[in-house]
């Protein structure tokens, strides 16, 4: 499971400004901003700034003149161990945070304030979240974004209920992979072809994103990327490897083995699910991985090893999506403003596809590709917060 | 107060150190029009005497990015809208303003907190320099089709780019319902407002060509040189006069467009592939001739400085400018001539080799005229068939409207056509 990779890249946007070190106040440097070759806009120069320190002892001090609008707050870890922070509303939804801040390090945060309560919430590592003190805002023209962390308790509900859904598909999987393999055993290679499809998309349907699956995936439904022999190679196994015999007119007996050894990994796939205990903060991020890959893989036709049915995979791809977004769903009603607008570019998505039908990729005409690309564009633009707010964060 | 710096570092060095001294403007403006008055050159080129020392604004009766002076970098981005309906494109237009308005300006870009990802790629650093930054925005013929209810309220002289006799035209590279002009002072800036854009449009529009351009510097002094290693845009009209503009750029009430159209301005835009290579085989009087000027300074053959007029009058058979120079066809300086003129603004591009290894290079052809027909096409007419279309390849382009300026803070692109 990819957890490292991904996990990084959120910790980089939310630090997006990485060690404002001695971020001063503003001022001096505001008439450079904009200016070609002024340098000194790293410490947001032109916005007020407000010192804060983050530790156990003194958390949220510093915070004596409250303003409304855009600002900075820079943040110093003041206490010994490495803290997360959050600046909050009263109710608890979150405005901005810092993780990971080092003892004795600083780091620039901006946030928009309106007129409301707020207060910081500092989480050291190891210990349990302390409180600020609670400063009020008056005027200004409303806040950013504010949402309520998603906790680990919240998700294990949801991450138990996909692990049983995925459980559930796999018998079918199973089933169709051995009607796959019978057709090839037996020599009929026209049965074969017909039945490859609903067997690979019965896996497709899963979300296998980003090695969910971790190495049986890649023995499953790997290509040839990473193969110096490329359709050749004996690593080149699963799926892709029966597509491209199957329709490129190798015969049965090359295919045999590679269909035996295919059934039996759905199986271990089985047998390996029922033990497996999946990350809670994977959810989040499989809900808009899928489709991310979809458009990268099969929008672009890069996994297309001669059935031409990417945009049968691309919908299969829809439905494990809408499933992770159906157990999702209770946490982000409170939390994701754009929840009907992703609902709708789901559905516009999969109404694009019913449309094309059974077609191939490559004779789509510019336009219906354009459209194509322009629903699923949106989707995973639309997608992106989910991510982002299902990342798995302490409150206390 | 800052510099634009299209002049390269030099430039940039000498305003800082104008601005630190607290000389602020008068000084340096004021020289810097004195030398660009000798360049009879126009202002839409980055000439090192650029007289232009302020941010280009968003806000106006026209858009940016046309008499602006010439920023070095370009995106030349055709796009075909996928929203749905006419709402969908109110939409866009509205989304492309409120971006664009942003990016223009500069600043902090909003933080989003927990809720997303963040809002800028940060490709640009923490707070948004303007860098120059101008979007230029003008319509296709095809978005007047039915989709968006625009039909039979398109520019009177609106259709899409026809093959002219030595065109070699790849319909991937023609047309599209928009086309989006971005330019800045750096390559940077110019892929930042592009990628913010794709965020912010995937649904409503998608890449149908894309061609990135630069603006050469001064090569050594006047208007910047091609990659054939000519001065390109030389007798471009002043774009500093109002009232050439308006008979020369602009749409004006007059011309008998559809209201909404006024302050726009026609797009030409052709994608040229330059043979260079075969180019720099020819011999050095055979391409002067082509073009009618001297390589090296820019003047007509029977002149001395680029800024000389050529004397078609004591040359009436070609013997010093040949009758299908280049320079020649397209203004022979007669009567009626004055109609004839346009404001060129194009950019090089340099895309790598071709599938022969061939270096793949050329120039993004930009005039912006008031009446497509009677600047544009009348010109590339006369020029057809001139000795120069032996190197020169046009594969891709189109025609396209500017949208009027987007007037203040609560007007948005389009809102004439619109509403």
């Amino acid at each position: 499971m990819l957890v490292g990779g991904v996990a990084a890249l959120l910790a980089a946007g939310i630090g997006a400004v990485a060690d404002g070190g001695g971020a001063g106040p503003a001022g001096a440097s505001a008439a450079a901003v904009g200016a070609p070759g002024g340098g000194a806009d790293a410490d947001y120069s032109g916005l007020p700034h407000t010192a804060v320190q983050v530790s156990p002892g003194s958390c949220g001090v510093g915070w004596t003149r409250p303003a409304a609008g855009l600002q900075v707050f820079d943040l110093t870890d003041t206490g010994t161990a490495a803290e997360d922070a959050y600046l909050e509303t009263t109710a608890g939804a979150v405005l901005a945070e810092v993780e990971g801040l080092a003892p004795g390090r600083t780091r620039p945060v901006p946030v928009r304030l309106g007129a409301g309560s707020y207060r910081f919430q500092c989480l050291p590592q190891d210990t349990d979240a302390v409180t600020g003190p609670t400063v009020t805002v008056t005027g200004g023209a409303g806040s950013g974004p504010a949402v309520v962390p998603v906790t680990q308790q919240d998700l294990i509900p949801p991450t138990l209920a996909y692990q049983a859904w995925v459980s559930r598909q796999l018998p079918s999987l199973i089933a169709d992979v051995d009607t796959l393999r019978a057709a090839v055993d037996r020599g009929d290679l026209a049965a074969a072809r017909a039945a490859w499809l609903p067997a690979h998309l019965d896996y497709e349907r899963l979300g296998a994103a980003y090695g969910t699956f971790g190495d049986l995936d890649r023995s499953i439904n790997g290509t040839t990327r990473g193969l110096p022999g490329g359709t050749a190679d004996p690593g080149f196994t699963g799926f892709h490897r029966l597509e491209y015999g199957l329709w490129h007119g190798e015969p049965a007996g090359t295919l045999r083995p590679v269909a035996a050894q295919l059934a039996t990994d759905v199986r271990t796939l089985q047998s390996s699910w029922a033990q497996a205990q999946m990350d809670p903060k994977d959810l989040g991020l499989r809900a808009h991985e899928i489709v991310e890959n979809t458009i990268q893989f099969e929008l672009t036709g890069r996994t297309d090893f001669g059935s031409a049915s990417s945009l049968a995979t691309a919908r299969a791809n829809l439905q494990g999506t809408a499933e992770t977004l159906t157990l999702l769903r209770p946490l982000l009603q409170t939390r994701l403003p754009g929840l009907a607008q992703l609902d709708a570019a789901m559905a516009a998505a999969d109404s694009e596809l019913a449309g094309l039908g059974g077609v191939p990729l490559s004779g789509l005409p510019t336009g219906r590709r354009e459209r194509l690309n322009a629903v699923f564009g949106q989707l995973v633009t639309e997608l992106a917060p989910v991510a982002a707010i299902c990342d798995v964060r302490r409150t206390s | 107060m800052t510099g634009r710096g299209t002049g390269g570092v030099d430039r940039r060095s000498v305003l800082r150190s104008a601005v630190a001294a607290g000389a602020v403007g008068a000084t340096v403006a004021g020289a810097v029009s004195a030398s660009a008055g000798t360049a009879a050159a126009g202002g839409a080129q980055p000439t090192g005497a650029d007289s232009s020392t302020t941010e280009p604004s968003f806000h106006g009766v026209h858009q940016a990015g046309v008499l602006t002076d010439k920023q070095r970098c370009a995106a030349f981005v055709a796009f075909d809208v996928t929203a749905a309906d006419r709402a969908g494109l109110t939409g866009l237009f509205r989304t492309l303003t409120t971006r664009l308005r942003f990016l223009a300006t500069g600043g902090v870009p909003e933080p989003l907190g927990i809720s997303a990802p963040p809002s800028d790629s940060g490709v640009l650093g923490p707070v948004l320099p303007t860098d120059g930054l101008t979007a230029t925005l003008a319509v296709g013929s095809s978005l007047f089709d039915g989709r968006f209810g625009l039909s039979g309220h398109a520019p009177l002289r609106l259709r899409p780019m026809t093959a002219f006799a030595d065109d070699e035209l790849d319909p991937a590279w023609c047309q599209g319902d928009l086309l989006l002009q971005l330019c800045a002072d750096n390559a940077d800036t110019v892929a930042h407002a592009l990628r913010d854009l794709a965020q912010h449009t995937r649904g409503a529009m998608q890449v149908r060509w894309r061609i990135d351009g630069f603006a050469s510097p001064p090569r050594p002094s006047g208007t910047p040189r091609n990659l054939l290693g000519f001065r390109d845009g030389t007798a471009n009209p002043d774009v500093t006069s109002a009232r050439t503009m308006d008979q020369v750029v602009w749409v004006v009430p007059s011309l008998g467009e559809p209201a909404w159209a006024t302050g726009g301005s026609y797009l030409a835009v052709r994608l040229i592939r330059m043979l260079v290579e075969f180019w720099d085989r020819v011999s050095l009087n055979e391409q002067e001739r082509m073009f009618g000027r001297q390589k090296d300074s820019g003047a007509p053959l029977d002149g001395r400085v680029e800024s000389d007029p050529p004397h078609y009058a004591a040359d009436p058979t070609g013997d010093v400018i040949p009758m299908d120079s280049h320079m020649r066809l397209a203004n022979p300086r007669g009567a009626g001539s004055d109609a004839l003129r346009m404001l060129r603004r194009g950019y090089n591009y340099d895309r790598g080799t071709d599938g022969n290894g061939n270096l793949d290079m050329g120039l993004v052809f930009c005039s912006f005229q008031q009446d497509q027909d009677r600047q544009f096409v009348a010109v590339q007419k006369r020029l057809a068939g001139e000795p120069l279309v032996d190197y020169v390849t046009p594969f891709g382009g189109g025609y396209f409207f500017v949208l009027p300026g987007v007037r203040d803070g609560s007007d948005w692109f389009g809102s004439s056509l619109l509403t």
